[in-house]
């Protein structure tokens, strides 16, 4: 028989020749560089103030004609006396950090929920109260049903992740659901139950590894989203707490500073764009070389 | 179509009971007393406690709950606890505010968003498709409330002086008038629906002005609207671009799209006639689901633009602890979402018959 | 079977809702708001020719066991009213020319309203400079002269608009391009802006006011003296001042500001920033320097909090720089206040805006045990403040003052930082802006199109002032109605309804003269009456007149209080 390629191995290939998700790979790439080495990388610290810096300094990067005798601030100086640079290096790891852990509670437990839901297993009823219940969550536009969760909970981080990941969680229900219904019916499934395998191990061997490629893209793009959410909600003082270097929390803090210190609105808010951008165009690109239909089509 | 409509409706009760419980308890979870916020400073525990009475905040629970459904079926929402005004009244002041802030939006992404979404569609995989979809991409990657700033920047300051200038902030110049149409029409006994939609109509800079043939209020007002829209709409832009591309990629890799290009009709009819129909259904349903993202972007655009719509009141209420305008508002948004996803069920089953014998 | 009971359930609920939705009609909602101008007077104001007897009304306290100071106030006849008062009230006059809330309205526009803020917004009644022409809400508020005010000095521009924008950098914008003739809170950052533009003018103002670090003596370890008194040593005030205040803004080197006098002690200064000093006192004391302390503030810019997040992540740094670990809580108005006078936090920000030039104004309120914020009041700072309020001896009472910040530096019940200056800025073409500690004389500026359009930071909240405690709120107050006294660009009380007011020599009895011929708005004259029910209305629970806002009419509990007449007990 003839040796045929791993269809993991083919996914990767297609990918790797997707140009935008080439692009969001390597600025993914960057993002993680600036994560697992930012103690290397920034050469101040984020939080402790700068003593002799002067407030609000615009950037100078001798490179660019900066004085050598001046010291180098690649991005300039926050309203803290703070170097701006090694703010955003330090908060790719944070952003980081949120992105991944949010996104990985709401898919646990909306995927359990979906499953649940799609699955009959405990019975018909079941699957509608939970979709029902998903709908009226979903009825709300996200950020203001983070807002007023995290109105009851509390400022701070943690409740405004817990919030955003509160918000999420319909949407991987969804997915989980929708292929555990379309599998369900399916023939190789049905065998295996002929066959007498139980309803747990069919859904654990057959269900929800075909759930797989949708969860992945959703969960990159689920990422991308989250990183938004929390930025927002910083913004707004409801997420991060001072002195943390998160983007959103420093967008919020300088907002008044547009007119006349733009620079200090302008980093922050590229770093939070790339950074979502990267995550929804690797998710994109995963979603066109794992959807079946697009390749053969056009 | 009739039965299927009447089921849909049938299953909004359930939800819009549920929507209240939630917004009911939600509110009544919260730590903090929406007393000393109207007292600022000088507040003390005696005038707190005489606050609470006089504003009902004294009774058990159960009891406020079903006092409340009753009222709300009553069309009586309360008043806010910071200035004693009725919330219908807040809502007619600021839900035409927001409509028409979401109204341009929409049409903001939908008409471009179309037309970039087909254009990718129709050169795929060339260098327009590549940019074009990345620039949708970065759409949908930017915080909105970043654009919203760094428009202002662009548009007020950058270009202030020209005649390419936006104003930066505001609903409307400082000069304009906003007169409510029963002034204009001499009406004096409106009262109850009448009365409301008059209100709803009057504060709606744009209706108002159409209404009473003040085109200079129009003109006035969709200029302050021109950068939140753009702040808010460019995220469902590029969501509808993706969309619209991947709907008619999709279609036009059908079988009878092939058929009908074999038999020789151009390509261009081919997608007037037959692609862009069928692609039509699923990007009504993604511009009727951006409902949300707009009323999420609203209320961070609201907040930079200063724009008194229904987001920015609804985040003053929340950190202000008015429980009332929390709930009356939130009711009101879910209303909208409700009937927004009835509607655009309705018109996905009005063009895919397959969905009504569900 | 499940579907008919399900559709049968929905049916009847569908039912109860359609039914009770068509029986009682909904409550009345009114269109828009749009104050119809007052009708005008155009008769010229003149007692009326046929002599009806003047019937003066009263507003009396059985006794003086109420818990307040104001005993009486009566309408002795037409133009005299006469307040009568427990304790010695020196002040008084401060006092009633200082907030908006004793504004004097008209006794029968208050019996039609019921003194209600929602019938007040409607249509205002007043006998100010300005009335309103329309209030768009959310947007702005127009004024136009007052045809029937009586000053001397009518307004010198034809159109005033109030308008508001919660963000500094929109507001300065605006001013930039000419839409509005000036905005208020200018920002530290944005006065380079301002002051290299040729095209705008600066306009500070000087008005007393602390930034304070509160500190909650019930939690240890600040419960020890030691540990507060090296607290106090940790902050570099000056660094503070330096980077996040306007210039003009000062250190606070004693607990009040330099310009309330008597009460300011010269040349006195009571801790000087030591870091090191302080970390050996906290060593000694066994401070935890483990434990994580929380620093709670609110996000809202105040002339003495210009730049909150900034100054509260600044102080945090400069705490650390000693080892301490100090938490940062932002947290939003609402569950602040009530926090910090329950006493629930430990370590807070907060800061006080003089409403009128006196040191009752600033000692009684915050040292006297008044609130629970920073926990046990000290007696002998108390029976100071006291003895020196009812003092109206300015040499005997600089003695107890001078006193008392002695104590103060050694008790360290807060830790006050700076005195901050804030900024207003005009057009260049904008011409006569003076702005006074209290107020701004917008009715006097002139623009050359006669439109002056002013951008604050917030909508008023209502324009019945007397139950208002923000300065939004009183900026527009203030251009509709008239006190017996007011501020106007200056720190001294300037007659504006009373023709005078003299107090007997222990100042127990206050006699004040009206001037004569004033009318109203609606063209109603103003006599002693009218007195009487404004200040009844606010002070006596019992009164018909006392709808107000929220119903609270603070400011007549804090300055004449502690409690008012017929005050529910909690």
């Amino acid at each position: 028989m003839p040796q045929r390629d791993n269809p993991y191995v083919i996914m990767v290939r297609r990918l790797f020749h997707h140009r935008s998700a080439l692009l969001g790979m390597f600025l993914l790439g960057i993002l993680l560089l600036c994560a697992i080495f930012a103690e290397q990388i920034a050469p101040y610290d984020p939080i402790v103030p700068l003593k002799d810096a002067k407030r609000r300094a615009t950037p100078c990067i001798h490179l660019l004609g900066c004085p050598a005798d001046k010291p180098q601030h690649l991005m300039g100086i926050d309203g803290n006396s703070r170097d701006l640079f090694s703010r955003i290096v330090f908060g790719a790891r944070l952003s980081l950090q949120i992105g991944v852990a949010t996104v990985t509670v709401a898919i646990v437990i909306g995927g359990l929920l979906g499953a649940i839901a799609g699955s009959g297993f405990i019975g018909g009823w079941v699957d509608d109260v939970i979709m029902r219940s998903l709908d009226v969550l979903m009825a709300f536009p996200s950020l203001l049903l983070a807002i007023a969760i995290v109105a009851v909970l509390g400022p701070g981080l943690i409740n405004a992740l817990l919030a955003i990941a509160i918000v999420e969680i319909p949407i991987f229900a969804r997915v989980v659901r929708a292929s555990v219904v379309s599998v369900r019916e399916m023939d190789y499934v049905m065998a295996s139950k002929a066959l007498g395998a139980s309803d747990l191990r069919v859904l654990f061997n057959r269900i929800l590894p075909n759930s797989v490629s949708p969860l992945i893209v959703q969960g990159s793009l689920g990422i991308a989203s989250v990183i938004l959410s929390a930025a927002a909600l910083s913004f707004l003082g409801l997420g991060a707490e001072f002195p943390t270097p998160e983007w959103g929390l420093m967008l919020g803090e300088e907002r008044n500073s547009i007119f006349n210190a733009p620079f200090l609105v302008f980093f922050p808010g590229i770093a939070i764009m790339l950074t979502v951008l990267s995550f929804n165009l690797i998710g994109d690109g995963l979603r066109d070389v794992l959807d079946p239909r697009l390749v053969h089509g056009g | 179509m009739i039965q299927f409509l009447i089921r849909r409706l049938i299953l909004v009760l359930p939800v819009l009971l549920g929507i209240l419980l939630v917004t009911f308890t939600i509110t009544r979870l919260v730590p903090g007393d929406p007393c000393y916020v109207m007292l600022g400073e000088h507040a003390t525990q005696a005038s707190c406690n005489e606050f609470k009475a006089r504003f009902g905040l004294d009774k058990s629970i159960p009891e406020q709950f079903v006092r409340y459904v009753f009222n709300i079926m009553h069309g009586d929402f309360g008043n806010s606890l910071k200035d004693r005004r009725p919330i219908t009244l807040i809502i007619s002041e600021r839900l035409p505010m927001t409509i028409e802030l979401a109204f341009l939006a929409m049409l903001f992404a939908s008409i471009f968003g179309v037309i970039l979404g087909v254009v990718s569609a129709l050169n795929r995989n060339s260098a327009t498709d590549t940019f074009t979809m990345l620039f949708a991409n970065m759409g949908v990657s930017m915080p909105v409330f970043w654009l919203g700033l760094l428009l202002a920047y662009f548009f007020a300051l950058v270009l202030k002086g020209t005649p390419f200038a936006l104003p930066p902030s505001g609903r409307l110049s400082a000069t304009m008038s906003l007169v409510p149409l029963t002034k204009v029409w001499g009406i004096t006994d409106a009262t109850g629906l009448k009365a409301f939609l008059l209100a709803m109509l009057s504060n709606s800079a744009i209706m108002n002005g159409l209404l009473t043939h003040n085109f200079a209020l129009v003109g006035d007002a969709v200029k302050h609207l021109i950068l939140p829209a753009v702040a808010v709409g460019t995220i469902s832009l590029a969501i509808v671009a993706r969309t619209t591309r991947s709907a008619l990629l999709e279609v036009l890799g059908q079988d009878y799209i092939r058929t009908a290009r074999a038999k020789g009709l151009p390509y261009a009819l081919v997608v007037r006639k037959h692609a862009l129909r069928n692609a039509l259904i699923p990007i009504v349903t993604i511009i009727g689901i951006q409902t949300g993202a707009l009323l999420s972007g609203a209320v961070l655009t609201e907040t930079i633009f200063s724009l008194p719509g229904v987001g920015s009141r609804m985040v003053e209420a929340i950190l202000g602890r008015d429980y009332p305008v929390v709930q009356g508002f939130s009711v009101v948004i879910a209303l909208i979402f409700v009937f927004t996803n009835l509607i655009v069920d309705a018109s996905y089953a009005y063009l895919d018959p397959r969905v009504r014998v569900k | 079977m499940k579907r008919i009971l399900f559709v049968g359930l929905t049916a009847v609920l569908l039912a109860s809702f359609v039914l009770s939705a068509c029986g009682t009609p909904a409550t009345e909602v009114p269109a828009t708001e749009a104050p119809t101008s007052a009708p005008v007077a155009t008769v010229a104001p003149t007692e009326a020719p046929t002599a009806v007897p003047f019937v003066g009304e009263k507003m009396q306290a059985p006794d003086c066991n109420f818990g307040g100071n104001l005993k009486a106030v009566e309408a002795v006849d037409q133009s005299t009213v006469k307040f009568t008062f427990c304790a010695p009230e020196p002040a008084f006059i401060a006092k009633v020319g200082s907030v908006e809330a004793f504004n004097i309205y008209d006794s029968d526009y208050l019996k039609e309203t019921g003194g209600d803020a929602t019938k007040i917004n409607e249509n205002p009644v007043g006998t100010g400079p300005y009335i309103v022409k329309e209030w768009v809400r959310g947007d702005h508020i127009t004024f136009v002269p007052n045809p029937t005010y009586f000053g001397t000095n009518k307004p010198a521009n034809s159109t005033f608009i109030l308008k508001w924008n919660k963000e500094a950098a929109a507001r300065l914008l605006d001013l930039q391009a000419g839409n509005v003739s000036g905005i208020a809170e200018v920002t530290a950052d944005d006065l380079p802006t301002i002051e290299a533009d040729p095209n705008l003018q600066l306009a500070p103002r000087k008005i007393n006011n602390f930034l304070y670090l509160g500190i909650n003596n019930t939690y240890p370890p600040f419960d020890n003296e030691k540990v507060r008194q090296a607290f106090a040593m940790l902050i570099d005030k000056q660094k503070i001042v330096d980077d996040f205040y306007a210039p003009g803004s000062v250190p606070a080197t004693q607990f009040v500001p330099p310009g309330v006098k008597p009460g300011y002690t010269d040349g006195y200064v009571d801790t000087t920033y030591d870091v090191a000093k302080a970390v050996e006192m906290l060593k000694a004391e066994n401070f935890d320097f483990n434990k994580e302390y929380t620093l709670s503030y609110a996000e809202r810019t105040r002339p003495y909090f210009p730049q909150p997040t900034k100054i509260a992540q600044a102080v945090q740094a400069q705490l650390a720089e000693a080892g301490i670990k100090v938490k940062l809580s932002m947290e939003e108005w609402a569950t602040y206040l009530p926090a910090t006078r329950n006493g629930d936090k430990e370590l807070f920000f907060l800061g006080w805006s003089e409403d009128y030039p006196d040191a009752t104004n600033w000692y009684d309120v915050f040292l006297t045990g008044s609130s629970k914020a920073f926990g046990n009041a000290f007696p002998d700072i108390v029976e100071r403040i006291q003895k020196a309020a009812q003092s109206g001896d300015p040499v005997e009472r600089q003695k107890l003052y001078d006193e008392v910040n002695k104590l103060y530096a050694q008790h360290v019940p807060t830790i006050v930082i700076a005195h901050g200056t804030v900024n207003q800025a005009y057009l260049a073409s904008v011409q006569n802006v003076k702005i006074g500690p209290y107020n701004e004389n917008f009715d006097l500026m002139s623009t050359s199109d006669g439109t002056l359009i002013f951008s604050q930071d917030g909508e008023p909240v209502s324009l019945q002032c007397a139950d208002e405690t923000d300065g939004n709120s009183f900026r527009a107050c203030n251009l509709l109605f008239s006190k017996l006294y007011k501020f106007t660009t200056t720190s001294i009380a300037e007659p504006d309804l009373a023709e005078q007011c003299v107090g007997n020599t222990d100042a127990t009895e206050w006699t004040c003269t009206l001037k004569k011929g004033v009318v109203f708005s609606n063209g109603a004259t103003l006599d002693a009456n009218d007195v009487v029910a404004s200040f009844s209305a606010g002070y006596d629970y019992n009164s018909p007149l006392r709808k107000g806002n929220s119903g609270a009419y603070q400011y007549f509990k804090d300055l004449f209080g502690p409690k008012v007449l017929n005050q529910p007990a909690e």
